[in-house]
């Protein structure tokens, strides 16, 4: 092959290389979700009913602290597919761990690691996060179920300002010291996988500088290992077992001195007593629902009582971290809540006055958006247990909230609209 | 200094036949065998040991010591066997794990660190380099697999932990965080957010190993060790099974035999040594 064939062949290889590493530059994009609506609505609507979810400080400066706060409820009507929640753990949904997490509560009790929940009651929670890396990040609380998976909540941005370099992480230790979270180890590390590297290439070049393969088998195979099984050959290998060992057992026992102090890994769980049941004078039965298809809505028929001494009005319906919302309930909306996530004129009766103490009334809801497209919770008509769930709203006129857990099966309207 | 000479004198190549098998050296030792190894072994590591491997909050002292040397030493016996039964090098074991560690730290590199954004003592791999050596020397002193198996994958087990107590003594210092006890590894596990990997996914202090006063880890080690020694008598079938090669001898007789020399010249020398004329392969 002449110079210049090989250099053609070089040029050939480089344009290939070269357009293999520009072409991410143009033709990809963030991916700014985690495939939160892939997940299938019954395991959205039937499983954790999320509500008040709070990303508290839409921008923040890295090491400042921010916030991811809310509540839940888990559902009455928990699927039969999935397991029920005697393993579980609040969690955060984060490309990377963009945040710090520095705590995490349920009611006030810290969750380090799994513990059982229990359904058809309601939780609190607060995530303290500390600003880790910089850009904008979509972030949603996110519920772990052990042996059914993550169910996540609903997702909110969050934006992180400065500069990566900056971080920093200080912890002190029972023992006095002050460790870095992103440094702290990582020199020992390498140092320990590079002299032990720097052995075993040793070892195995002690035997690459001379004839390895063809040339041995060719010998072994016609006349045995006498010759090939060199005297020096055990020499060195007692030498490397002798050094071994005594820089492994020098390596043990100067880090048992300088780490006198040690605890295992702490596997337990956490024990959280779930919110106390607030009495709530309003109850509800949904006593007919269907999903009307070309119509993109949710219709129920609930049947409400109210025995308490204050008139309630309905003003919100959420199920899967969606708000389908009235006048009422659009009026105490967090104007910091997504607007992805709320269809403000959702939510429509045909009995919107207050129900009076004392009065039962059959209402008739309908929660219509084109939401129920765009997050993908029609595929309800493709899940095995055709039911829906969530929590319904109302209001006293002091501003007082009642919250109704509702489920029922789901009957699939296919008429259009008017017909 | 070595025998050099007279192994290239028995192999009866020409200068550039020498020449060539030294090429081959460096074109099947690096770029194919090591690079092969990498891609096999490090899916098959990971696949089987690979949590315990890269996350701090999972090297506790009942799986992690039980977990990775069993899972190790797999492919080091079938190197072992390869190297050593068909070249008598001692280095199959070390190469291995080499090979191990180079796929490891791309990895870590590649896709926790730069990709995943995970700081490096939050995925730092173990390393079995020493345990690898220690087996590698075993075999060269004693030539005999089964006494490997015995006292080498022995060895291999129980070296595993002491060499890494200097890498991850210190996340085993406690911090109170909110009230709570938790060793520093339990820390980043839970300040390092992984969406994907919930706190029960750890398979860390479950298990019946806690007898003899909370000994943990020394129990875990005698039982890595055990099954090290069945492992690897059962990886060095592996490597035997799939290493072996023959062919079928027809002599001068139209006798045919099953021959397991693929070398010619081997099998020439054999007929020279026997006395018997070659045939036809």
């Amino acid at each position: 092959m002449n110079a210049k064939k090989t250099f053609k062949l070089w040029m050939l290889g480089f344009c290939g290389m070269a357009t293999l590493a520009v072409t991410p530059v143009f033709e990809s994009t963030p991916a700014f979700a985690h495939g939160e609506r892939s997940q299938e609505p019954f395991l959205r609507m039937r499983t954790v009913n999320w509500y008040d979810t709070q990303w508290v400080g839409k921008s923040t400066a890295i090491n400042d602290v921010t916030y991811l706060r809310g509540k839940f409820h888990l559902s009455e009507d928990w699927p039969r597919a999935v397991v029920k929640p005697n393993r579980t753990f609040l969690n955060i949904g984060s490309p990377s761990s963009v945040f710090l997490r520095l705590s995490s509560k349920i009611n006030g009790t810290p969750m380090f690691v799994a513990g059982p929940m229990e359904i058809g009651r309601d939780y609190e929670y607060e995530v303290t996060l500390k600003a880790r890396l910089p850009g904008h990040h979509h972030i949603h609380p996110m519920f772990a179920v052990k042996d059914a998976g993550p169910i996540a909540g609903p997702g909110g941005w969050m934006d992180i300002t400065g500069n990566a370099a900056d971080f920093r992480n200080d912890i002190k230790t029972l023992t006095g010291e002050t460790f870095d979270s992103e440094t702290k180890g990582t020199a020992t590390g390498i140092m320990w996988h590079l002299f032990w590297a720097a052995v075993a290439i040793a070892w195995v070049g002690f035997f690459a500088i001379r004839p390895m393969y063809l040339i041995r088998a060719r010998v072994l195979a016609a006349y045995g290992d006498e010759i090939l099984l060199d005297p020096i050959d055990r020499k060195v290998g007692i030498f490397f077992l002798v050094f071994t060992v005594s820089v492994v057992t020098f390596g043990y026992l100067s880090a048992d001195a300088q780490y006198p102090v040690t605890v295992p890994l702490q596997a337990g769980e956490a024990k959280i007593k779930p919110m106390p049941i607030k009495p709530n004078p309003m109850v509800m039965e949904v006593t007919h629902a269907e999903y009307d298809v070309p119509g993109r809505a949710l219709r129920m028929v609930i049947h409400a009582t109210n025995n308490g001494t204050e008139p309630l009005t309905i003003g919100e319906f959420t199920t899967a971290g969606i708000r389908f919302t009235n006048k009422a309930g659009a009026a105490r909306l967090d104007p910091n809540y997504p607007a992805e996530l709320v269809a403000a004129d959702g939510l429509t009766m045909d009995y919107e006055g207050a129900i009076q103490p004392g009065q039962t009334v059959d209402v008739k809801i309908e929660s219509k958006d084109v939401l129920w497209e765009v997050q993908r919770l029609v595929d309800i008509l493709h899940d095995p247990d055709q039911r829906f769930a969530g929590l319904v709203m109302s209001y006293t006129n002091s501003g007082e909230r009642m919250v109704n857990p509702v489920w029922a099966p789901v009957l699939p309207v296919f008429t259009r609209l008017g017909s | 200094m070595f025998r050099t000479d007279e192994i290239i004198k028995a192999s009866k190549l020409p200068p550039e036949g020498v020449a060539m098998s030294r090429h081959i050296d460096y074109i099947y030792f690096i770029p194919i065998l090591f690079v092969t190894i990498i891609g096999t072994f490090h899916m098959h590591f990971d696949l089987l040991a690979g949590d315990w491997d890269f996350w701090i909050d999972w090297k506790d002292r009942q799986w992690w010591p039980i977990v990775t040397p069993i899972t190790a030493i797999t492919f080091c016996a079938a190197l072992q066997y390869y190297n050593w039964v068909n070249y008598r090098q001692p280095f199959g074991a070390t190469i291995c794990i080499l090979a191990l560690l180079a796929g490891k730290w791309v990895t870590i590199w590649a896709a926790w660190w730069w990709w995943s954004n995970y700081p490096y003592n939050f995925v730092m791999p173990s390393t079995l380099l020493p345990s690898a050596i220690v087996l590698d020397v075993v075999l060269l002193l004693t030539r005999n697999w089964t006494i490997t198996a015995v006292i080498g994958a022995w060895l291999f087990a129980a070296l595993f932990y002491p060499t890494n107590w200097a890498i991850f003594a210190y996340s085993h210092t406690p911090v109170v965080i909110d009230g709570t006890l938790l060793s520093w590894a339990d820390y980043m596990g839970f300040a390092y957010v992984r969406t994907g990997t919930p706190e029960y996914i750890r398979m860390i202090e479950v298990g019946s190993l806690r007898t003899f006063g909370g000994h943990s880890t020394m129990i875990s080690s005698f039982f890595a060790a055990f099954a090290s020694s069945l492992m690897y008598i059962l990886w060095w079938q592996f490597g035997k099974f799939f290493c072996t090669s023959y062919f079928y001898l027809t002599d001068d007789r139209q006798k045919t035999t099953k021959v397991y020399d693929v070398f010619a010249y081997a099998t020439l020398a054999h007929a020279d040594k026997t006395k018997t004329s070659g045939g036809k392969a």
